[in-house]
Protein backbone atom coordinates (compact mmCIF):
# COMPACT_ATOMS: atom_id res chain seq x y z
CA UNK A 1 0.00 0.00 0.00
CA UNK A 2 2.64 2.47 0.91
CA UNK A 3 4.91 3.76 -1.72
CA UNK A 4 8.21 2.18 -0.85
CA UNK A 5 6.93 -1.10 -2.25
CA UNK A 6 6.44 0.42 -5.62
CA UNK A 7 9.88 0.21 -7.13
CA UNK A 8 9.95 -3.53 -6.59
CA UNK A 9 12.29 -3.54 -3.67
CA UNK A 10 11.37 -5.85 -0.80
CA UNK A 11 9.90 -4.19 2.28
CA UNK A 12 12.98 -4.65 4.40
CA UNK A 13 15.42 -4.16 1.61
CA UNK A 14 17.98 -2.14 3.48
CA UNK A 15 17.69 -4.38 6.49
CA UNK A 16 19.03 -7.33 4.59
CA UNK A 17 21.14 -5.91 1.87
CA UNK A 18 24.50 -4.59 2.98
CA UNK A 19 23.85 -1.17 1.62
CA UNK A 20 26.88 0.76 0.56
CA UNK A 21 27.99 3.68 2.69
CA UNK A 22 27.28 6.09 -0.12
CA UNK A 23 23.67 4.89 -0.22
CA UNK A 24 23.21 5.48 3.47
CA UNK A 25 24.95 8.80 3.28
CA UNK A 26 22.73 9.88 0.48
CA UNK A 27 19.74 8.86 2.56
CA UNK A 28 20.80 11.21 5.26
CA UNK A 29 21.82 13.86 2.82
CA UNK A 30 18.49 13.55 1.10
CA UNK A 31 16.73 14.17 4.39
CA UNK A 32 18.82 17.22 5.11
CA UNK A 33 18.48 18.45 1.57
CA UNK A 34 14.74 17.97 1.67
CA UNK A 35 14.53 19.78 5.00
CA UNK A 36 16.72 22.74 4.85
CA UNK A 37 16.57 24.84 1.71
CA UNK A 38 12.79 25.10 1.49
CA UNK A 39 11.90 24.56 -2.11
CA UNK A 40 8.43 24.94 -3.46
CA UNK A 41 8.05 21.92 -5.62
CA UNK A 42 4.97 20.01 -6.60
CA UNK A 43 6.02 17.06 -4.45
CA UNK A 44 6.56 19.24 -1.41
CA UNK A 45 3.19 20.92 -1.85
CA UNK A 46 1.30 17.69 -2.33
CA UNK A 47 2.95 16.08 0.67
CA UNK A 48 2.33 19.22 2.69
CA UNK A 49 -1.34 19.07 1.82
CA UNK A 50 -1.65 15.44 2.82
CA UNK A 51 0.32 15.99 5.99
CA UNK A 52 -1.94 18.92 6.74
CA UNK A 53 -4.91 16.58 6.48
CA UNK A 54 -3.12 14.05 8.66
CA UNK A 55 -2.30 16.65 11.29
CA UNK A 56 -5.86 17.86 11.21
CA UNK A 57 -7.23 14.38 11.73
CA UNK A 58 -4.69 13.68 14.43
CA UNK A 59 -5.53 16.83 16.30
CA UNK A 60 -9.26 16.27 15.99
CA UNK A 61 -8.93 12.72 17.20
CA UNK A 62 -6.71 13.65 20.11
CA UNK A 63 -9.11 16.45 20.96
CA UNK A 64 -12.17 14.26 20.91
CA UNK A 65 -10.43 11.49 22.85
CA UNK A 66 -9.28 13.88 25.54
CA UNK A 67 -12.76 15.32 25.66
CA UNK A 68 -13.95 14.07 28.97
CA UNK A 69 -16.68 11.99 27.39
CA UNK A 70 -15.17 8.59 26.86
CA UNK A 71 -18.32 7.75 24.96
CA UNK A 72 -17.37 9.93 22.03
CA UNK A 73 -15.06 7.47 20.39
CA UNK A 74 -16.81 4.39 21.66
CA UNK A 75 -18.13 1.81 19.25
CA UNK A 76 -21.75 0.98 18.84
CA UNK A 77 -21.70 -2.31 20.69
CA UNK A 78 -19.75 -0.74 23.53
CA UNK A 79 -22.32 1.99 23.72
CA UNK A 80 -25.11 -0.55 23.80
CA UNK A 81 -23.36 -2.41 26.58
CA UNK A 82 -22.79 0.77 28.53
CA UNK A 83 -26.42 1.72 28.04
CA UNK A 84 -27.52 -1.69 29.28
CA UNK A 85 -25.35 -1.38 32.34
CA UNK A 86 -26.73 2.06 33.01
CA UNK A 87 -30.26 0.74 32.64
CA UNK A 88 -29.51 -2.05 35.08
CA UNK A 89 -27.98 0.38 37.48
CA UNK A 90 -30.92 2.73 37.16
CA UNK A 91 -33.25 -0.15 37.85
CA UNK A 92 -31.30 -1.20 40.90
CA UNK A 93 -31.17 2.31 42.25
CA UNK A 94 -34.86 2.78 41.53
CA UNK A 95 -35.62 -0.40 43.48
CA UNK A 96 -33.49 0.77 46.32
CA UNK A 97 -35.20 4.12 46.28
CA UNK A 98 -38.60 2.51 46.51
CA UNK A 99 -37.44 0.28 49.31
CA UNK A 100 -36.07 3.23 51.24
CA UNK A 101 -39.18 5.27 50.61
CA UNK A 102 -41.32 2.45 51.92
CA UNK A 103 -39.09 2.20 54.95
CA UNK A 104 -39.35 5.91 55.51
CA UNK A 105 -43.12 5.82 55.27
CA UNK A 106 -43.18 2.97 57.73
CA UNK A 107 -40.96 4.83 60.17
CA UNK A 108 -43.01 7.96 59.80
CA UNK A 109 -46.18 6.02 60.42
CA UNK A 110 -44.76 4.33 63.47
CA UNK A 111 -43.48 7.61 64.84
CA UNK A 112 -46.84 9.13 64.10
CA UNK A 113 -48.45 6.28 65.96
CA UNK A 114 -46.07 6.70 68.86
CA UNK A 115 -46.81 10.41 68.89
CA UNK A 116 -50.53 9.71 68.78
CA UNK A 117 -50.27 7.20 71.59
CA UNK A 118 -48.29 9.66 73.65
CA UNK A 119 -50.83 12.37 72.98
CA UNK A 120 -53.66 10.09 73.98
CA UNK A 121 -51.82 9.09 77.10
CA UNK A 122 -51.32 12.71 78.08
CA UNK A 123 -54.96 13.43 77.34
CA UNK A 124 -56.07 10.46 79.41
CA UNK A 125 -53.75 11.41 82.22
CA UNK A 126 -55.34 14.83 82.26
CA UNK A 127 -58.84 13.40 82.28
CA UNK A 128 -57.98 10.95 85.01
CA UNK A 129 -56.20 13.70 86.87
CA UNK A 130 -59.42 15.73 86.90
CA UNK A 131 -61.28 12.74 88.29
CA UNK A 132 -58.60 11.88 90.81
CA UNK A 133 -58.19 15.49 91.84
CA UNK A 134 -54.51 15.71 91.05
CA UNK A 135 -54.88 18.52 88.54
CA UNK A 136 -56.81 21.76 88.64
CA UNK A 137 -59.82 22.09 86.40
CA UNK A 138 -61.96 24.88 85.09
CA UNK A 139 -65.12 25.12 83.10
CA UNK A 140 -68.77 26.09 83.32
CA UNK A 141 -70.61 25.07 86.44
CA UNK A 142 -72.38 26.29 89.56
CA UNK A 143 -71.58 27.35 93.06
CA UNK A 144 -73.80 26.07 95.81
CA UNK A 145 -73.58 28.09 99.00
CA UNK A 146 -75.24 26.76 102.15
CA UNK A 147 -75.49 29.11 105.10
CA UNK A 148 -76.28 27.36 108.29
CA UNK A 149 -77.11 29.78 111.08
CA UNK A 150 -78.83 27.10 113.16
CA UNK A 151 -76.13 24.43 112.86
CA UNK A 152 -78.78 22.10 111.50
CA UNK A 153 -76.90 20.86 108.49
CA UNK A 154 -75.48 17.42 109.07
CA UNK A 155 -72.95 15.45 107.21
CA UNK A 156 -75.51 13.22 105.51
CA UNK A 157 -77.28 16.25 104.06
CA UNK A 158 -74.09 17.48 102.53
CA UNK A 159 -73.47 13.98 101.26
CA UNK A 160 -76.94 13.96 99.71
CA UNK A 161 -76.16 17.24 98.02
CA UNK A 162 -72.92 15.79 96.72
CA UNK A 163 -74.59 12.64 95.41
CA UNK A 164 -77.22 14.73 93.72
CA UNK A 165 -74.52 16.78 92.03
CA UNK A 166 -72.68 13.66 90.91
CA UNK A 167 -75.85 12.13 89.57
CA UNK A 168 -76.46 15.32 87.60
CA UNK A 169 -73.12 14.98 85.89
CA UNK A 170 -70.73 17.02 88.02
CA UNK A 171 -67.18 16.41 86.90
CA UNK A 172 -65.06 18.21 89.44
CA UNK A 173 -66.20 19.34 92.87
CA UNK A 174 -64.56 21.28 95.65
CA UNK A 175 -66.09 21.86 99.08
CA UNK A 176 -64.62 24.68 101.16
CA UNK A 177 -61.23 24.16 99.64
CA UNK A 178 -61.31 20.35 99.77
CA UNK A 179 -61.29 18.50 96.48
CA UNK A 180 -63.98 15.90 96.31
CA UNK A 181 -62.83 12.59 94.90
CA UNK A 182 -64.10 9.02 94.84
CA UNK A 183 -63.30 8.21 98.45
CA UNK A 184 -64.37 11.51 99.95
CA UNK A 185 -66.50 11.14 103.02
CA UNK A 186 -68.47 13.45 105.28
CA UNK A 187 -68.72 12.97 108.98
CA UNK A 188 -69.89 14.83 112.06
CA UNK A 189 -72.99 16.60 113.18
CA UNK A 190 -74.35 20.05 112.65
CA UNK A 191 -71.77 22.71 113.35
CA UNK A 192 -68.99 20.17 113.42
CA UNK A 193 -68.86 18.72 109.94
CA UNK A 194 -65.70 17.15 108.61
CA UNK A 195 -64.81 16.36 105.04
CA UNK A 196 -62.07 13.79 104.64
CA UNK A 197 -61.25 14.46 108.29
CA UNK A 198 -60.90 18.19 107.72
CA UNK A 199 -63.25 20.36 109.63
CA UNK A 200 -65.29 22.75 107.60
CA UNK A 201 -67.59 25.43 108.81
CA UNK A 202 -70.55 27.20 107.35
CA UNK A 203 -71.04 28.64 104.88
CA UNK A 204 -70.45 25.48 102.95
CA UNK A 205 -69.46 26.40 99.41
CA UNK A 206 -69.61 23.76 96.68
CA UNK A 207 -67.76 24.71 93.51
CA UNK A 208 -68.99 22.32 90.86
CA UNK A 209 -67.95 21.93 87.24
CA UNK A 210 -70.59 20.42 85.01
CA UNK A 211 -73.48 21.41 82.84
CA UNK A 212 -75.21 24.24 84.80
CA UNK A 213 -78.55 23.60 83.12
CA UNK A 214 -78.48 20.05 84.55
CA UNK A 215 -76.99 20.80 87.94
CA UNK A 216 -79.24 23.59 89.06
CA UNK A 217 -82.57 21.81 88.42
CA UNK A 218 -81.19 18.70 90.06
CA UNK A 219 -80.73 20.63 93.27
CA UNK A 220 -84.03 22.46 93.03
CA UNK A 221 -86.38 19.59 92.38
CA UNK A 222 -89.28 19.41 94.85
CA UNK A 223 -88.25 17.41 97.85
CA UNK A 224 -84.69 17.67 96.69
CA UNK A 225 -81.54 18.91 98.27
CA UNK A 226 -82.45 22.57 98.50
CA UNK A 227 -85.80 21.94 100.10
CA UNK A 228 -84.33 19.47 102.57
CA UNK A 229 -81.69 21.97 103.62
CA UNK A 230 -84.16 24.81 103.90
CA UNK A 231 -86.19 22.65 106.26
CA UNK A 232 -83.20 22.82 108.59
CA UNK A 233 -83.29 26.64 108.54
CA UNK A 234 -80.35 26.79 106.20
CA UNK A 235 -80.26 29.28 103.36
CA UNK A 236 -79.17 27.93 100.03
CA UNK A 237 -77.90 29.88 97.04
CA UNK A 238 -77.31 28.29 93.69
CA UNK A 239 -75.50 30.37 91.14
CA UNK A 240 -74.55 29.50 87.59
CA UNK A 241 -71.04 30.49 86.64
CA UNK A 242 -69.59 30.53 83.13
CA UNK A 243 -66.08 29.65 84.15
CA UNK A 244 -65.46 28.21 87.53
CA UNK A 245 -62.06 27.14 88.76
CA UNK A 246 -61.55 24.06 90.87
CA UNK A 247 -57.97 24.27 91.99
CA UNK A 248 -57.85 22.38 95.27
CA UNK A 249 -55.60 19.41 94.68
CA UNK A 250 -55.06 15.95 96.03
CA UNK A 251 -51.75 14.17 96.08
CA UNK A 252 -51.59 11.28 93.64
CA UNK A 253 -51.64 8.13 95.69
CA UNK A 254 -49.89 5.05 94.46
CA UNK A 255 -51.90 1.95 95.32
CA UNK A 256 -49.96 -0.47 97.44
CA UNK A 257 -51.63 -3.68 96.36
CA UNK A 258 -53.83 -3.10 93.39
CA UNK A 259 -52.06 -3.38 90.04
CA UNK A 260 -53.48 -2.62 86.67
CA UNK A 261 -54.46 -5.82 84.94
CA UNK A 262 -54.90 -4.26 81.53
CA UNK A 263 -51.83 -4.64 79.31
CA UNK B 1 10.39 21.61 4.83
CA UNK B 2 7.08 22.74 3.48
CA UNK B 3 5.74 19.23 4.14
CA UNK B 4 6.75 19.46 7.80
CA UNK B 5 5.20 22.89 7.97
CA UNK B 6 2.01 21.40 6.53
CA UNK B 7 1.88 18.84 9.34
CA UNK B 8 2.48 21.46 12.00
CA UNK B 9 -0.13 23.80 10.56
CA UNK B 10 -2.60 20.92 10.37
CA UNK B 11 -2.15 20.07 14.04
CA UNK B 12 -2.41 23.71 15.08
CA UNK B 13 -5.51 24.31 13.00
CA UNK B 14 -7.12 21.14 14.32
CA UNK B 15 -6.46 22.17 17.91
CA UNK B 16 -7.56 25.76 17.45
CA UNK B 17 -10.55 25.49 15.17
CA UNK B 18 -11.92 22.38 16.83
CA UNK B 19 -14.08 21.38 13.88
CA UNK B 20 -17.12 19.21 14.38
CA UNK B 21 -16.65 15.77 12.89
CA UNK B 22 -19.77 14.32 11.33
CA UNK B 23 -21.06 11.40 13.32
CA UNK B 24 -20.86 9.09 10.32
CA UNK B 25 -17.12 9.60 9.92
CA UNK B 26 -16.34 9.60 13.61
CA UNK B 27 -15.69 5.89 14.22
CA UNK B 28 -13.33 5.71 11.24
CA UNK B 29 -11.21 8.72 12.07
CA UNK B 30 -8.78 7.02 14.46
CA UNK B 31 -8.17 4.13 12.06
CA UNK B 32 -7.79 6.56 9.17
CA UNK B 33 -5.24 8.55 11.13
CA UNK B 34 -3.20 5.46 11.90
CA UNK B 35 -3.34 4.40 8.25
CA UNK B 36 -2.21 7.84 7.16
CA UNK B 37 0.65 7.66 9.63
CA UNK B 38 1.69 4.40 8.07
CA UNK B 39 1.67 6.02 4.64
CA UNK B 40 3.71 8.94 5.93
CA UNK B 41 6.33 6.67 7.44
CA UNK B 42 6.45 4.70 4.22
CA UNK B 43 6.91 7.91 2.27
CA UNK B 44 9.65 9.10 4.56
CA UNK B 45 11.49 5.84 4.15
CA UNK B 46 11.10 6.01 0.39
CA UNK B 47 12.50 9.49 0.40
CA UNK B 48 15.52 8.36 2.35
CA UNK B 49 15.90 5.49 -0.08
CA UNK B 50 15.80 7.97 -2.92
CA UNK B 51 12.82 6.39 -4.57
CA UNK B 52 10.16 8.85 -3.48
CA UNK B 53 7.49 9.65 -6.05
CA UNK B 54 4.87 12.13 -5.04
CA UNK B 55 2.12 10.52 -7.09
CA UNK B 56 2.75 7.19 -5.41
CA UNK B 57 2.68 8.85 -2.02
CA UNK B 58 -0.66 10.51 -2.71
CA UNK B 59 -2.21 7.30 -3.97
CA UNK B 60 -0.86 5.24 -1.09
CA UNK B 61 -1.96 7.80 1.47
CA UNK B 62 -5.51 7.99 0.16
CA UNK B 63 -5.88 4.28 -0.48
CA UNK B 64 -4.51 3.49 2.98
CA UNK B 65 -7.08 5.73 4.58
CA UNK B 66 -9.93 4.49 2.44
CA UNK B 67 -9.09 0.81 2.83
CA UNK B 68 -8.64 1.09 6.59
CA UNK B 69 -11.96 2.87 6.95
CA UNK B 70 -13.57 0.32 4.66
CA UNK B 71 -12.31 -2.57 6.75
CA UNK B 72 -13.66 -1.03 9.92
CA UNK B 73 -16.95 -0.26 8.21
CA UNK B 74 -17.21 -3.83 7.02
CA UNK B 75 -16.31 -5.10 10.48
CA UNK B 76 -19.03 -2.97 12.01
CA UNK B 77 -21.54 -4.37 9.56
CA UNK B 78 -20.41 -7.92 10.33
CA UNK B 79 -20.48 -7.33 14.05
CA UNK B 80 -16.74 -7.76 14.53
CA UNK B 81 -15.86 -4.08 14.26
CA UNK B 82 -13.89 -3.94 17.48
CA UNK B 83 -11.77 -7.00 16.70
CA UNK B 84 -11.20 -6.02 13.09
CA UNK B 85 -10.15 -2.49 13.95
CA UNK B 86 -7.76 -3.93 16.52
CA UNK B 87 -6.35 -6.13 13.78
CA UNK B 88 -5.94 -3.18 11.43
CA UNK B 89 -4.18 -1.18 14.10
CA UNK B 90 -1.84 -4.07 14.85
CA UNK B 91 -0.94 -4.57 11.19
CA UNK B 92 -0.42 -0.89 10.60
CA UNK B 93 1.60 -0.67 13.80
CA UNK B 94 3.92 -3.45 12.60
CA UNK B 95 4.39 -1.66 9.29
CA UNK B 96 5.08 1.62 11.02
CA UNK B 97 7.68 -0.09 13.18
CA UNK B 98 9.45 -1.72 10.26
CA UNK B 99 9.47 1.55 8.31
CA UNK B 100 10.70 3.36 11.39
CA UNK B 101 13.50 0.81 11.67
CA UNK B 102 14.55 1.49 8.09
CA UNK B 103 14.43 5.22 8.68
CA UNK B 104 16.49 4.79 11.81
CA UNK B 105 19.15 2.92 9.85
CA UNK B 106 19.31 5.74 7.37
CA UNK B 107 19.46 8.48 9.93
CA UNK B 108 21.61 6.94 12.62
CA UNK B 109 23.33 4.30 10.50
CA UNK B 110 22.49 1.79 13.15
Amino acid sequence: MSNEERPGEPDHADAQTPGSTTHELTGRQRLVAGLWPPRVTRAQLVVALLLFVLGLGLAIQVRSTSDNSALRGARQEDLVRILDELDDRTQRLEDEKQRLAAQRTELENSSDQAEEARRQTVEKERQLGVLAGTVAAHGPGITLTVNDPGDGVKADMLLDALQELRAAGAEAIEVNGVRVVANTYFSGDGGNVRVDDRKITAPYVFKVIGKPQDLEPALNIPGGVVQTLEKEQATVQVEQVDDIVVDALRPAKQPDYARSSSP
Amino acid sequence: MIAVLGLVVGVVVGLLVRPEVPAVVEPYLPIAVVAALDAVFGGLRAMLDGIFVDKVFVVSFLSNVVVAALIVFLGDKLGVGAQLSTGVVVVLGIRIFSNAAAIRRHVFRA
